[in-house]
């Protein structure tokens, strides 16, 4: 019997009287913790208190409650009684008589924690602030990672990125011939200059042209003219080897490219557009994209 | 009483915010370095960078 | 018993008929029963428990009790045994030398018959092959590309982009040349069959003389581990039918063994980088969870601990 007692749990400490005594059921905490062995039989912890309890001596307070409980089971949030809730059952609706004095925990009734209180704060504080930190970095490095594989997901596949770029044998293309790959979905021309081509290219004067660029600008190496076949105007491919200036000529409009690719006559705002390239193996090959 | 560490990361927010965006910063590559390095031990000779060398030096 | 066991349980359930007791205390002084022990509460739970039982069973037969099948064992062929792949686990890369040979013996063997659709050449490169014998490798095999300028489809050799060559143009292609029957496509054959890598192992090298009585039709092939028995494909692998290049011997069991992991790697190219992010997701995702918890607890601390006192004034009399 007396084991059973010890280990009833008293519920968690948000539901407290509003004397502030943690609310147990079952539990009369008004009845005075008295020992017994002075003959009755009923344990000081009883639903029902025993007549003595409510003997009126010393100083009384009569108290008169008179509201009904209109809360689930504690009816109001203060009291100005130091009841326990095991006798508000009994009491709704009428009146109850009350002996102050069988108080046993002082005014409040909250048992003293001092013993549990940590001896140095100092280091509690830093590891607490440690743990928010550590949560902070974790979750930030985490996000970091997330963003960046969702964002991953956006770029170009590797089957895309394995067409992107094209390998082209220089070799094959003798002095002074063009040759025209397609890159992308668009042409590229590569044109195998002659000294004689370079000599003109660079011979312009730049102050005169509608997109000024020097021949430098537009190419790698001086022998290797790379840019993309599409007319600055409205997108057609140009001709090569025609037009008035040696170069390219696009037949839609009427717009003539240099042996640079640099409009020279025609509606063409621009100069043709030089692709990303690099020469690769010794200059062997050339690499697009 | 205070410890060095609160007084020097901890006391100001100023602080304790660059500090936590560092450390998720050097962690993230620290983790990646030590995970990595756990996983290349355990599946030694399994991976191609194990045994690419093989076929390199084969070419040749 | 039980509430001593769980005391705050027990002091909880003890309220509940508190609850209503208060609740309707002004109008009925009778003492309720308590939700839980209603008998509408017993009829609430048994048909849910009927009916959850019953969802189960109509879903997958019903448990404890074996199941009456149309098939027979042999329909539906032998389980395989679980092999120790050197993958297998959850911390296990592929074993990449085993990847190498076994494209090596898909290459020389079960290309023959086998397409690979799924699988580019550049996928091998940092897998099982370095870029130059990539490259070498694709560059044997003529591809159509075009049209060119003329308006016609021409001959290249491979590029990394291309996928691997389909040993037939299409399906009907494929049945002519093998009796009738189809060779599946392999990209995905690790996960497209049940039993997956220690499946496709067991059919490799299960072939084996028909028992007496089994009858098998003619051109097909007796294999127990092929549901029905009767296989089309004939055993391909028998000792030394490839020769290795690291000097591996060639048996028939080992040139399974890796064309399975080579399959398995073409079903699963992500598995590597896979199991490592899990790894690597399941530490972090676990501490974050911990040191939430401590976070938790250590910002509601002072609430679940707050008292709230009210010290009523000394009644003047």
């Amino acid at each position: 019997m007396s084991l059973s007692i010890t280990r009833i749990n008293v519920l968690p400490s948000t539901r407290t009287l509003a004397s502030g005594v943690p609310f147990a059921n079952k539990i009369n905490h008004s009845l005075p913790p008295q020992a017994h062995g002075h003959g009755h039989s009923a344990g000081p912890r009883t639903d029902s208190p025993p007549t003595w309890a409510q003997k009126l001596s010393g100083s009384v307070s009569v108290l008169h409650v008179n509201t009904l409980p209109n809360t689930l089971v504690f009816s109001r949030s203060f009291s100005t009684s130091s009841r326990s809730s095991a006798q508000s059952g009994s009491a709704v609706g009428g009146i109850s008589h009350h002996a102050t004095t069988s108080q046993r925990h002082g005014p409040t009734g909250v048992p003293d924690f001092t013993p549990y209180r940590a001896s140095d704060t100092s280091s509690n504080r830093t590891l607490s602030y440690f743990m928010v930190g550590a949560l902070g970095a974790l979750g930030a490095s985490a996000a970091k990672s997330t963003v960046s594989d969702v964002l991953s997901n956006m770029a170009a596949s590797a089957d895309v990125l394995a067409l992107a770029k094209i390998e082209v044998e220089l070799g094959a293309i003798p002095e002074g011939k063009n040759l025209i790959v397609k890159w992308r979905g668009k042409p590229v021309f590569i044109r195998h200059r002659t000294s004689d081509e370079i000599d003109e290219a660079n011979a312009v004067d730049v102050k005169t042209l509608r997109d000024p660029q020097t021949d430098d600008d537009r190419v790698k190496k001086p022998e290797w003219l790379v840019m993309l076949g599409v007319c600055t105007h409205l997108g057609c491919v140009p001709i090569g080897e025609a037009g008035d200036y040696g170069g390219w000529f696009c037949p839609c409009h009427g717009s003539h490219y240099d042996i640079s690719g640099r409009i020279r006559r025609g509606p063409a705002p621009l100069n043709l557009e030089i692709p990303e390239y690099d020469f690769v193996e010794d200059d062997a090959k050339l690499l697009i994209g | 009483m205070a410890s060095p560490i609160y007084s020097t990361i901890f006391k100001r927010n100023s602080v304790f915010v660059p500090t936590v965006f560092l450390a998720a910063f050097s962690f993230s590559i620290g983790f990646d370095m030590v995970t990595s390095a756990w996983w290349d031990s355990h599946n030694r000779g399994k991976q191609w960078k194990d045994i690419r060398s093989k076929y390199i030096e084969q070419e040749e | 018993m039980l509430s001593q066991a769980f005391p705050r349980l027990a002091s909880r359930a003890s309220a509940l008929p508190r609850l209503s007791q208060v609740r309707f205390s002004s109008s009925s002084t009778q003492a309720q029963t308590p939700f839980l022990a209603s008998r509408t509460a017993v009829f609430a739970s048994t048909a849910a428990t009927v009916g959850l039982t019953a969802w189960y069973a109509h879903l997958y037969g019903i448990s404890f009790l074996p199941e009456a099948s149309a098939n027979t064992a042999a329909e539906d062929g032998l389980h395989p045994a679980a092999y120790p792949w050197p993958h297998k686990g959850i911390f296990e890369t592929f074993d990449h030398a085993s990847i190498r040979r076994g494209y090596q013996v898909y290459r020389e063997v079960c290309s023959a018959c086998h397409s690979l659709d799924r699988i580019a050449w550049r996928n091998l490169v940092g897998v099982s092959h370095n870029v130059d014998e990539v490259k070498a490798m694709a560059e044997e095999i003529e591809y159509t590309d075009g049209p060119n300028d003329e308006g016609e489809m021409f001959q290249r050799p491979g590029k990394l982009a291309d996928y691997m060559p389909a040993p037939y143009p299409n399906e009907e292609a494929a049945r002519a040349g093998n009796g009738g029957g189809l060779p599946p496509d392999l990209s995905l054959i690790v996960k497209a069959r049940h039993g997956g890598a220690d499946y496709i192992y067991s059919l490799l090298t299960g072939y084996v003389d028909p028992p007496p009585g089994v009858h098998v039709a003619e051109g097909m092939n007796y294999n127990p581990y092929f549901p029905g028995g009767g296989i089309a494909m004939a055993r391909v692998l028998f000792d030394g039918l490839v020769e290795y290049d690291d000097k591996t011997p060639a048996t028939s069991s080992q040139m399974a063994k890796d064309v399975v992991t080579f399959l398995n790697w073409a079903a699963e190219p992500e598995h590597d980088q896979r199991k490592k992010l899990g790894l690597q997701a399941a530490i972090i995702l676990s501490s974050l969870f911990a040191i939430s918890i401590y976070v938790k607890r250590f910002k509601w601390a002072p609430i679940k601990n707050r008292k709230i006192f009210y010290n009523p004034p000394k009644e003047a009399h």
